[in-house]
């Protein structure tokens, strides 16, 4: 079929380039190089910070998008009218472009002085930051930006599946005197369980290979401060010109990526 | 009360900075500096004459983003209709496995189909070329269609099919007369989110695209230089930018959850 020639026969050929040496700065040097590629990521500090950061990237924007996103369907199912408006504001972001977005942030949003998270700190008394300019407030803010762009994602999904939760279901829970806290745990959490798993799974995969808005944002700066596996296999693939050593990179982030998805899809099926 | 106090908060939250963007491309740049931010001033239409007609129009960026989606939407849809019917109807051998295959090339990371692509293309010298970029949409852009299109088929009753094959009418017929009537829906917002997707594309686009071929997602960054930032036009922009994308959006507003969680629905049910 033809996905067997789009994807798969690329793959092949990524395996075998992570294989070689190809340096386009130095193609005097290019050969097969056999898994030099992989022996130099072991000692690669630059790697291993990479792969942290995909780590604390993916877990927290995941984590935050669910809790927030499930907090606020729960909140929204209490409020009789106005939904309709807020499933609109929703998708505003999920339409965006991940490009515009990050430029978005960077300047309306981020920039000292002027942008809006600025002007509000500054009118509170917290003075101005440099959001993306500081290597700790960069990761923080990087963050923020996938997860303002992404919880409505998380929302919306989960807002139809408690939307489809009987009512009478709850109401004899009201009956039997259950608190709000057990008539949450017991009735309304094991009946959404499956819409949070999904969000989880593909929340994850999406994270793992996020790059337009962090390459617009912040580039995987300042240094390397937000250079997550993803952006650092582009850097060197393409900035570097070492397409060897990006594509073994990007083989790792591959076995990460279908690691993850096999592991997520058994815990699925157990429950 | 203030259940509706965070609703609105949240609203504003995801609302805010695109209406922000939509205000200050009406500002001229000495507006946007002002600080406090005015809230009032003299709406000018200069921001969209420059991006539109002026030395760094978008309109070339805009035309083709407008072919690569357009293509790319085209091929997809007519490759994933036939494709979808066969999963969700017909028998053949190695079907489950097909399926699941299809659904694994959707969660591939980018980035490490980009680098096999990039050298192939080179080779053929087809970078910066439409057919180039429309290659490389397809691979994400099919097995979404896919997956999509064979959820809408499954909801299609079997029996007004089988009454048409019973009128001796083949295969082909009634898919063309009984089937796709009956799905014309489900094809319409499939096109929606393809053409959504491809035109948001980034990190294909500024790999594999060049002078040539610029879609308006890299275009955006002629505003941004490491001198100065041209936030009106950029403003201007980025509103221009988005508009396609959020009309489409709220066209499909009502089928967005459905699309977005396709893949992860349908996959983890099946086997």
């Amino acid at each position: 079929m033809i996905l067997l020639a789009t994807t798969t026969a690329p793959l092949v050929y990524l395996l075998w380039t992570s294989l070689n040496r190809i340096d386009l700065s130095m193609p005097w040097l290019s050969g097969f190089a056999g898994l030099d590629n992989f022996a130099r990521m072991a000692g690669d500090p630059r790697f291993w910070s990479s792969l942290w950061l995909t780590l604390i990237y993916t877990g927290s924007t995941v984590v935050l998008q669910v809790a927030i996103g499930l907090g606020l369907a729960l909140l929204v199912m209490q409020i009789p009218r106005g939904q309709g408006a807020l499933r609109v504001a929703a998708i505003l972001p999920i339409v965006l472009a991940p490009v515009v977005v990050g430029l978005f942030w960077r300047t309306f949003v981020l920039s000292p002085d002027f942008g809006l998270v600025d002007l509000a700190t500054g009118a509170v008394g917290l003075g101005s930051h440099n959001w993306l300019g500081d290597p700790k407030l960069a990761l923080v803010s990087v963050i923020a930006i996938h997860t303002w762009q992404w919880t409505p994602f998380a929302f919306l999904v989960m807002l139809a599946s408690l939307a489809s939760i009987p009512p009478d279901l709850v109401e004899a829970a009201r009956i039997d005197r259950a608190n709000a806290w057990r008539r949450f745990r017991h009735i309304t959490l094991p009946l959404i369980r499956p819409a949070i798993v999904i969000v989880v799974i593909m929340r994850t995969m999406v994270a793992l290979s996020a790059f337009a808005a962090i390459y617009a944002a912040t580039g995987g700066g300042p240094g390397t401060a937000t250079e997550i596996l993803n952006l650092y296999a582009y850097r060197t693939s393409f900035s570097e010109l070492n397409l060897g050593y990006g594509a073994a990179l990007a083989v790792v982030l591959l076995a990460i990526t279908l690691l993850t998805s096999l592991l997520m899809f058994r815990l699925r099926r157990g429950r | 009360m203030a259940v509706l106090a965070v609703a609105a908060v949240v609203l504003a939250g995801w609302a805010f900075p695109v209406l922000w963007a939509l205000l200050t491309s009406f500002k001229s740049e000495r507006d946007v500096l002002a600080y406090p931010p005015k809230l009032v001033f003299v709406p000018t239409l200069a921001n969209y004459a420059e991006v539109l007609f002026g030395s760094s129009t978008l309109l070339p960026n805009l035309w083709s983003s407008f072919v690569v989606a357009s293509l790319a939407t085209l091929l997809t849809m007519l490759i994933a209709v036939p494709a979808a019917y066969a999963l969700a109807r017909l028998e053949f051998p190695a079907k489950r496995g097909t399926g699941f295959y299809i659904l694994a090339t959707q969660m591939l990371p980018p980035v490490g189909l980009i680098i096999p692509y990039y050298l192939v293309l080179q080779r053929l010298s087809a970078l910066d070329t439409y057919s180039g970029l429309v290659a490389i949409y397809l691979t994400f852009s099919l097995p979404f269609a896919i997956w999509l299109m064979v959820s809408y088929f499954e909801d299609i009753p079997r029996e007004m099919e089988e009454a048409a094959l019973i009128d001796r009418a083949g295969r082909l017929r009634a898919l063309w007369y009984v089937i796709l009537p009956q799905a014309k829906g489900g094809m319409a917002v499939t096109t929606i989110f393809v053409f959504l997707n491809a035109w948001n594309e980034f990190l294909f686009a500024v790999v594999i695209g060049g002078n040539r071929v610029r879609t308006v997602t890299v275009a955006m960054f002629n505003f941004i230089s490491v001198e100065q930032t041209l936030w009106a036009k950029l403003a201007a922009g980025a509103v221009l930018a988005m508009a396609p994308v959020v009309v489409l959006g709220l066209l499909a507003q009502r089928h967005i959850v459905k699309g977005l969680t396709v893949g992860a629905l349908k996959g983890g049910g099946r086997r």
